[in-house]
């Protein structure tokens, strides 16, 4: 990678000015000689701490909280006995006060997140797939044929029973602590680039709860939200009036040449120096990004892969068609939201199976496409794909046919760049209530990626603002290649 | 070296990781005194000695407290310190609080002791943290005297000039006029200024002449948006949120709280004014509604769903904002650096504690989704506080109930809680006159609207009476009339299909066959059958008949045809197609078969029920009467001819039972189609229309009565209100008279709920639904029943009416009951918030005055005087210009808390006037200071988002300069030009431009981010807002000057833009820009080739760095 390159690029994203956000500035006086931080402390320097294993992530998060026992964590003992309630079971004791501590309430006596104590059968069959055997459920066929390449993660726990839990999945805090950086912007501030005209960190899909990320790194850190359509993909991406291309190439020309002018008034002002950089780049992205979201290249045979030709798998497979063109081209994260509602498509309090066999229907075929894709192309050695969702759903029923939200215990998978294919990780006790065997608290995803991405998360702490040890979870080894 | 540690005596884990380490490797500055002093100094320090230990020091760690030495160096045994860190049982193990200390900081302690526990022989001991700055009240030191003559005149200038000679700093010079002008503007205003206020500042020679233009702008209303958008940062301005249309967070029409900052503003309402009415203005000013916008502050906390989040929100916020303690810390345990305790976060709970929320009316408006004022009260003075153990609101520490208070250490006696008496129409607002007058004249509204649907009922009633007459009067030419009247010299033929009639009919397609006195044709699939007549009908004819349909297998139609004749014929029939069964009317033109969509009727088409169609046809008009209704009124747009009548079967198992042909009498007339059109309920029957007018004339009378019901109560309110001092029988006479008015009302209501459901009664009757009626009659009998009540309550009408209700009382959860939301209010208020509000604006606090300068000064200069602006606590070290800030906060506060005279000082100085260009620099003094922090020259701000609209808007002249009002929707189509400030700002709607550039976080903006990205640049690049103002200012730009030339155009651009004149370079540049465009075919094939590029050039100067900077 060349250096150089990359801090000019660091520095045109980066949190300038003299605004409350010092760390950035400090950043750029430093790469310029200006003057050492008081503190000792130094910004991150775009390069990895250790040698990473893999480039990029794609993060996909199926919003409203899938059931782990209806994808990867099958509990045959459910459908024996279905009906009973939990406490005449011998698994009453996963009730047991002290074992439902660790959920913080946010709406209190709401009508969701609550005990269900009526044990619900399983609402799909399961087979075993791949040499590894692992069992996944019916509805996702194609991702179980991946499954060789995947370590599936079944004793994920979290704290918030309700969609709060996405916030908290993306950052490691509960809704009612203070926001702090997702995931995508600590690796966002902890490397640098690989592209020259693209943001590093991009956002795809609805979001409801929490639209930032940076929080108190800065907005620089923010993922940039994207749409997949050629036409509008990000915001003010053409002009709004009729301006020829001419025009503006002109004009973001002169910009530039009167900014560099006007340096010799302001010599060493760092913020007009950056500015200079977000127009270059700026210039570049409008026309970079409708090109990367432009399928015309791929071919037929990849369009099928991606579930392109088939209306239900079509929007979700552009997603990660994009988020493979996107990856390929050097963005770091580029992060994927499926399902739409302010609480999210797989939310099934009721109808559990008519929800999830719909959902599964619209990212089976794309996900396992996307890995095939990147496999073929020899992309999934750097790429990280995280499969993820905010919560698990009760063993019990909710209502006459559907699951509520459950925290205790639920499944999550990841595949790609350092990760073992065909390992089935962890476990919850027999009714899929508590994570049991080898728990893991959702920033053990993220301390995962960052050791895979080769980053010492504690070396990215920014002064005042103090990561808790929660925040930075423990690489999940079992599952390192 | 190398040298193990006794194993025996550390855990395994710690022992693996202590072995590997050597004394060289422990340092107690570096290893050791951070893990006591994050861990240990809280209960173990100079604030409070648990056991009478305190371990900041080595000495006495090694002196150690009531059980004995903490540590023994070089003996681990000994040392208590490593056996309570290292304790497994839970109760022994220290600290208490949060995890315990890792393996790795065990071993590091074990080490440092076992090697002989040294420490530094001259340690000082923690700080005494009642001796931090911050914490001692601010004073005015005496200004230095400055031998340098420009900064010998301002005191800040003066205070500032004795560090710079102190550090040996140059400070640059004084910035350009014109750019200063553009400097004070935008940061006095947030508006840039204009040519002419450019040149009138310009052309003023005067010594004056600065402080003049500083004086017009801090007069300028536009002083207080500009301000106002600065402090609803700090102190979270949101518009309301939730899911839908469920509000939980914050209030509707919370703007009125917005609207006062900017008033207290402008009207230079002192800061310690505005913080006692921000939080009390219910207690100290509560019938005021303008002063009860304040307590806006605290309604925009409010959250339905979690008490403790409301005021875990309002306490950690209230702290930072206006004293820069970081309270949310102690939430769960005391505060780690400073000396505020778990129990002083509960106190200061405990003076919020009682607080809820309400939207009270305002005059002119009843509806409270359209306005209302958004205001807190006191509702439950007795709900005890109590200490959440470990922050958890289920585990409340019963044993001791909390009382109001501020943090102890800050507690000098001011907080003094007096109970407030409220006047009786704070506590019952529909005691304030408006409202029954407002009450009256929506009562009024509502009496019209009322009115005109009587008029429009008793319309539809003389219609169906219009359909009704003339259905009778062609149901009696007819043989089967049950009037008796039957005119046979009208009547052309009749059938009964008693015998074949072959003198009657011919048959023409299909599987006819009469028997049993039915005519049926039995062939089905997509084909016309009919039956012919012999005779030609009359021009103008009544055809009746009657038939069933039993089957088919798709359209199911049957009906008659007319006209016909060779390929002509005009059609009505019943189709009982599934989906769109219908009545219909067709008729064929050149083009084939119409069917017209006035000529259809959408309706239910059952098998095997006979059905009585009766058509008449009077030149191009039809009036058709199915079973007795007149459903259908028709015009023909093709011309009548003489024809046959035809028996129509469409894919139909057809039976016919009647069918007779009379001639329509001149006399009678058809309903025309004006009517029907007019008609939007054709299918009302008269006795509908007749209930419908009933119902209108009832919920009138309702209507009627309101008004006297209204005053009577509010008459009884204020008497009852009144009562205490003035005679209790005059307001017993009072009540009694709103009791009898509400009898009446119940009476009336009583009668229209009666009048209701006889008009469903009717329609159920229309419909034949026997389960409807027989629910509906039961249901008439028990509302007749009620009649009968109210008429007897009216002979004793007791004491009991409904007050007035002028207020709406925010849920205080999800749950909450209709009836507990309607209890009346409390008549006194706690006083808890009075006594902080007291307490913080109070002179003797060191805090309020300091956090306040310095966020005013923080945007002046785009750096504060004290880095961490929501943090004055402990870890805030000292700041450089601590003399500066704390003459302004004494000035400030002796200025009466002014916070026009605090911006007048601080614009006003030689300071900030200095130039932001390092061009000319000391280069020594940029090597010392790098950092300006001891200002010797200014550094550029990036316009607040708000700030970069606003210029775009006021430079094109567009700029729609109304105070104040309801938000407006920031996605709504038409352009509004008002300022940023007034659009609807809240986690769910922003306004796209404006959140491009760092726009207010709702959750928390201390300080706004400054950040540069390349999405601003498209933004700016890109979006309608710029191009268009772009192309606005250029107009401006030509008519002000004339046709001048291009290079007259660049200087006058840049001056208007960027506050500067061209220099060479750039004007040769501009030029060269403008001459290429003309190169390009938009620009040389646009209508005005001159324009458009100077267009671009205008677009390119709005994309300019010092364009959005504040140079």
């Amino acid at each position: 990678m060349n250096d150089r390159r990359t801090i000019n690029r660091r520095e045109c994203l980066g949190h300038m000015g003299n605004g409350c956000l010092m760390l950035a500035l400090n950043a750029m006086l430093q790469r310029d000689a200006f003057a050492a931080s008081p503190s000792g402390w130094a910004p991150p320097d775009g390069k990895p701490h250790f040698p990473p294993k893999a480039k990029s992530v794609i993060w996909l998060f199926m919003r409203g909280g899938y059931s782990h026992l209806e994808s990867f964590d099958p509990k045959p003992k459910l459908n024996e006995l279905a009906g009973k309630s939990i406490s005449e079971t011998p698994w009453a004791y996963v009730q047991d006060p002290e074992r439902l501590k660790k959920v913080r309430v946010v709406v209190v006596n709401d009508a969701n997140g609550q005990q269900r104590k009526e044990l619900f059968p399983l609402q799909v069959g399961y087979h075993k797939h791949g040499q590894c055997g692992a069992e996944i459920s019916d509805w996702f066929p194609r991702i179980g044929s991946c499954a060789d390449e995947i370590a599936f993660i079944r004793s994920m726990w979290t704290t918030d029973d309700n969609h709060g839990a996405q916030i908290q999945f993306h950052s490691g805090r509960h809704m009612l602590d203070a926001r702090v950086p997702t995931i995508g912007a600590w690796i966002n501030y902890g490397l640098g680039s690989l592209s020259d005209n693209l943001p590093q960190f991009i956002t795809i899909g609805p979001r409801y709860f929490d639209v930032r990320d940076g929080h108190y790194l800065g907005p620089a850190y923010d993922a940039v939200p994207l749409k997949i359509d050629p036409a509008n993909p990000l915001a003010y991406a053409k002009p709004e009036l009729d301006v020829s291309s001419q025009e503006q190439a002109m004009k973001f020309d002169l910009v530039n040449h009167l900014n560099r002018l006007n340096e010799a008034s302001y010599p060493g002002d760092a913020s007009m120096r950056a500015r200079i950089k977000s127009y270059e780049l700026a210039y570049r992205m409008q026309r970079a990004v409708p090109e990367v979201i432009n399928f015309n290249n791929e071919t037929a045979t990849t369009q099928r892969l991606y579930g392109l030709d088939n209306e239900v798998t079509k929007p979700f497979g552009m997603q990660l068609l994009a988020a493979r063109r996107f990856v390929e081209r050097g963005v770091r994260f580029v992060q994927i939201m499926h399902g739409d509602g302010a609480a999210g498509a797989w939310d099934a309090h009721s109808q559990l199976k008519v929800n999830h066999e719909k959902n599964a229907k619209r990212v089976d075929q794309p996900v396992a496409g996307l890995l095939k894709d990147l496999k073929q192309r020899g992309l999934l050695d750097e790429t990280i794909v995280v499969f993820a969702t905010e919560f698990g759903r009760t063993p019990g029923s909710q209502g006459s046919n559907g699951r509520d939200h459950h925290p205790f215990g639920f499944s999550v998978w990841m595949a790609g760049g350092g990760i073992k294919g065909g390992v089935v990780h962890g476990s919850t006790d027999e009714i899929g209530f508590h994570a049991e065997e080898h728990p893991h608290y959702v920033t053990d995803v993220h301390a995962t990626l960052m050791k895979l991405l080769g980053l010492d998360a504690r070396r990215l702490e920014v002064p005042g603002q103090k990561r808790l040890d929660i925040d930075y979870g423990n690489p999940i080894e079992q599952i390192l290649a | 070296m190398f040298r193990p540690l006794l194993p025996r005596l550390v855990l395994v884990a710690s022992s693996l990781v202590a072995c590997s380490l050597c004394a060289e490797d422990v340092d107690y500055q570096r290893d050791i005194k951070p893990i006591l002093r994050d861990r240990c100094f809280a209960c173990h320090g100079v604030l409070k000695q648990q056991s009478d230990l305190r371990v900041d020091t080595g000495d006495f760690l090694r002196s150690g407290g009531a059980s004995g030495p903490a540590i023994v160096p070089g003996d681990l045994k000994e040392s208590l310190l490593l056996e309570r860190v290292s304790a497994t049982d839970i109760d022994e193990r220290m600290p208490p609080e949060g995890d315990a200390l890792t393996a790795d900081q065990i071993a590091l302690l074990e080490t440092w002791v076992a090697t002989g526990a040294a420490t530094p022989p001259d340690e000082q001991p923690q700080e005494d943290p009642r001796d931090h700055w911050a914490f001692q009240p601010p004073v005015k030191v005496d200004l230095p005297s400055v031998v340098d003559e420009p900064w010998s005149h301002h005191p800040i200038d003066r205070l500032i000039a004795a560090g710079h000679r102190e550090w040996n700093l140059q400070p640059v010079g004084v910035v350009d006029r014109r750019l200063l002008l553009r400097r004070v503007s935008l940061d006095l205003t947030g508006l840039p200024p204009t040519e002419e206020q450019y040149a009138s500042f310009l052309n003023d020679d005067s010594p004056k002449a600065y402080e003049h233009a500083v004086d017009l702008l801090l007069a300028s209303p536009h002083y207080g948006e500009r301000g106002g958008r600065q402090w609803m940062d700090v102190w979270r301005y949101t518009d309301w949120y939730g899911l839908g249309y469920q509000l939980r967070n914050s209030q509707k029409h919370i703007w009125h709280w917005r609207d006062w900052i900017v008033d207290s503003l402008n009207d230079d309402k002192g800061y310690d004014r505005m913080i006692v009415e921000m939080f009390a203005a219910d207690e100290v000013a509560p019938t005021d509604r303008e002063t009860l916008r304040a307590t806006g502050y605290l309604a925009r906390n409010y959250y339905l769903f979690n008490r403790t989040t409301w005021l875990d929100d309002t306490i950690e916020h209230t702290a930072k904002a206006f004293l820069g303690l970081t309270m949310n810390c102690t939430k769960c345990h005391d505060h780690k650096y400073d000396p505020i305790s778990q129990v002083d976060y509960y106190r200061f709970r405990a003076i919020f504690e009682p607080y809820q929320v309400r939207l009270d009316a305002v005059p002119g408006e009843t509806d409270f989704d359209k306005n209302g004022l958004p205001r807190v009260f006191d509702l439950h003075p007795e709900i005890p506080t109590y200490l959440h153990v470990r922050g958890d609101p289920k585990q409340p520490d019963l044993s001791e109930v909390i009382t109001p208070g501020v943090p102890a250490i800050f507690d000098r006696g001011q907080f003094e809680v007096h109970p407030v008496e409220l006047p009786a129409e704070a506590y019952r607002p529909e005691l304030q006159p408006f409202v029954l007058e407002d009450q009256l004249a929506e009562v009024e509204r509502v009496r019209e609207n009322l009115q005109a649907e009587l008029k429009t009922a008793n319309r539809l009633r003389a219609l169906a009476l219009q359909r009704a007459n003339t259905t009778e009067l062609l149901t009696s030419l007819t043989s089967d009339s049950s009037l008796g009247s039957a005119q046979p010299e009208t009547r052309i033929w009749i059938d009964d299909f008693v015998t074949d009639d072959a003198e009657l009919w011919e048959a023409g397609p299909g599987n006819w066959s009469c028997t049993d006195g039915n005519l049926q044709q039995r062939d089905i699939g997509a084909e016309r059958r009919y039956m012919r007549s012999r005779l030609e009908h009359p021009a103008d004819f009544v055809a009746r008949l009657r038939f069933r349909i039993h089957g088919g297998q798709k359209w199911k139609s049957v009906g008659l045809a007319f006209d016909v004749q060779g390929d002509q014929e005009k059609l009505v029939y019943l189709s009982g197609v599934s989906p769109g069964s219908k009545l219909q009317v067709s008729y064929r033109d050149e083009s084939g078969n119409v069917y017209p969509s006035a000529g259809r009727l959408d309706r239910a088409v059952a098998l095997n029920q006979t059905y009585d169609l009766m058509v008449a046809v009077r030149d191009r008009l039809m009036n058709i009467v199915l079973d007795g209704q007149l459903v259908l009124v028709y015009e023909l747009p093709v011309q009548r001819m003489a024809g046959f009548i035809d028996l129509v079967s469409f894919d139909s198992l057809a039976e016919f039972e009647h069918v007779e042909i009379c001639r329509l009498p001149e006399d009678i007339e058809l309903v025309p189609t004006t009517v029907a059109a007019d008609d939007n309920s054709a299918k009302l029957t008269l006795a509908q229309a007749d209930a419908a007018v009933a119902v209108c004339e009832r919920r009138l009378s309702v209507c009627e009565l309101r008004p006297k019901v209204l005053r009577t109560a509010h008459a009884a309110d204020v008497a009852r209100a009144a009562s205490a001092s003035s005679s209790a029988e005059k307001a017993s006479e009072l009540v009694r008279a709103a009791a009898r008015a509400a009898r009446e009302l119940e009476l009336a209501k009583a009668e229209s709920a009666v009048a209701e459901l006889r008009r469903d009664l009717a329609a159920a009757r229309i419909g034949n639904d026997k389960k409807k009626t027989t629910e509906l009659d039961k249901k008439l009998s028990t509302a007749m029943e009620n009649v009968k009540k109210a008429a007897e309550a009216i002979e004793q009408p007791g004491e009991t009416y409904r007050s007035l209700r002028a207020s709406l009382k925010a849920p205080e959860g999800p749950d909450e009951s209709e009836a507990s939301q309607l209890a009346p209010y409390p008549n006194t208020s706690t006083g808890r918030r009075t006594a902080l509000a007291r307490w913080m604006a109070s002179p003797n606090n060191p805090l309020t005055a300091r956090v306040a300068v310095n966020h005013i000064w923080l945007r002046h200069f785009g750096q504060p005087l004290v880095e961490s602006v929501s943090d004055f606590g402990l870890r805030a070290p000292r700041p450089p210009q601590q003399k500066l800030l704390d003459w302004l906060a004494v000035e400030f506060m002796e200025s009466g808390w002014s916070i026009k005279q605090l911006h007048r000082l601080i614009v006003t100085s030689r300071l900030y006037q200095l130039d932001t260009s390092r061009r000319d620099a000391d280069p020594q003094t940029i090597a010392a200071d790098p950092k300006n922090e001891y200002y010797w020259c200014r550094m550029p701000i990036r316009m607040e988002s708000q700030v970069i609209r606003d210029s775009l808007l006021t430079l094109a002249g567009k700029l729609d300069s109304t105070l104040g009002g309801p938000t407006i929707d920031p996605k709504q189509k038409d352009k509004v030009y008002r300022r940023s400030l007034y659009f609807t700002h809240s986690r769910d709607v922003q306004h796209k431009f404006l959140s491009m550039f760092d726009d207010a976080d709702i959750l928390r903006c201390y300080r706004r981010s400054e950040s540069i990205v390349p999405q601003q640049a498209l933004t700016l690049a890109n979006s309608e807002l710029a191009l268009s103002m772009a192309r606005e200012i250029t107009a401006r730009l030509q008519e002000q000057d004339g046709a001048v030339s291009d290079e007259e155009f660049v200087v006058a651009a840049f001056k208007l833009l960027l506050a500067k004149t061209p220099t060479e370079e750039e004007r040769a540049t501009c030029g060269a820009f403008l001459a290429k465009l003309h190169t390009l075919p938009a620009v040389s094939n646009a209508a005005m080739p001159d324009v458009r590029a100077r267009e671009n050039l205008v677009h390119a100067l709005i994309n300019h760095n010092d364009f959005v900077t504040i140079r």
